[in-house]
């Protein structure tokens, strides 16, 4: 489901082309038929993309709510690659960063 | 001749976080090489002695500083004086023991670890800034004090605060001038 989202993503890059200078990307997209969540999907300049997946059954989250979402979403990302130890690539291990999405996610629900 | 003029402070200032990142990347890459906590430790002490040695000459030359006639007055001019011109804190002073030559410099605030969350696992006993300590232990044998400096807590390793402990040796040839006189 979230490797099916990462292709529209590529899709949606690739498409936009030399007009890309808005960061922001938002789309509402993969309504499943049976398993109704909407994909939010996020690219930052260095490629690095967060893909946000919510339950549609929750009350429709606004424009607004999702990108203060993802911007706290960067914030803590490059604070994780601000650590020496970090490698680019590995799984984020981050406590802080932890709590941050567990604290977006307990707001949302 | 004519007395030089006086030095002014220039303070080149660069920006904070590129420092940072670069004592980090110099720890990581350090962790990389060696295996054991140990050597990762003794290098960054080595390096730090042989920046502090350098350091020290810098220092005077901007602080100014009048002799000091005791090790509490040394130690109150690392803390408030060195630090501050280097990096921008000023760790408060214990003594610890009754003889004056042992003292702790409490630092509430590191800005060197301000990216680092905690150690890396398998790492418990790495000092991070055993570098501040290399360099401490450089500058004071520039101006003939021996002294052992090593972290006592640290916050990264989940202590409450970062605690540096500098010990004064007693100089072995100060009795032998005493004797000749």
């Amino acid at each position: 489901m979230v490797h099916t989202s990462l292709d529209v993503v590529d899709e949606k890059i690739s498409a936009m082309g030399k007009a890309l200078v808005d960061q922001r990307e938002l789309y509402l997209g993969l309504l499943y038929p049976t398993e109704d969540y909407k994909v939010y999907g996020y690219v930052t300049n260095s490629k690095v993309k967060f893909v946000m997946v919510v339950d549609s059954s929750n009350p429709a989250l606004r424009d607004n709510e999702i990108r203060s979402m993802f911007r706290k979403l960067h914030n803590s990302y490059t604070d994780v690659m601000c650590n020496p130890f970090y490698n680019p690539g590995d799984r984020i291990q981050s406590r802080a960063f932890d709590s941050m999405v567990t604290s977006m996610m307990i707001q949302v629900c | 001749m004519s007395r030089p003029a006086h030095r002014r402070p220039e303070y080149h200032k660069i920006n904070k976080d590129l420092f940072v990142l670069t004592y980090g990347a110099l720890v990581a890459q350090l962790c990389k090489d060696y295996e054991k906590d140990e050597d990762v430790n003794k290098y960054l002490d080595k390096m730090g002695h042989g920046i502090g040695t350098r350091l020290v000459e810098d220092f005077l030359a901007r602080s100014c500083v009048r002799r000091c006639h005791s090790y509490s007055e040394i130690i109150d001019i690392i803390a408030q004086v060195a630090f501050k011109m280097y990096l921008g804190i000023t760790p408060s002073v214990a003594c610890n023991n009754s003889s004056r030559n042992e003292f702790s410099l409490i630092l509430d605030k590191n800005p060197l670890v301000e990216f680092v969350e905690e150690l890396p696992a398998g790492r418990t006993s790495l000092c991070y800034c055993n570098l501040l300590c290399g360099i401490i232990r450089g500058a004071l044998e520039m101006v003939h004090l021996d002294a052992d400096v090593a972290f006592l807590q640290d916050r990264l390793k989940g202590d409450s605060v970062t605690e540096i402990g500098i010990t004064f040796l007693k100089k072995p040839d100060e009795k032998k001038y005493r004797r000749k006189k």
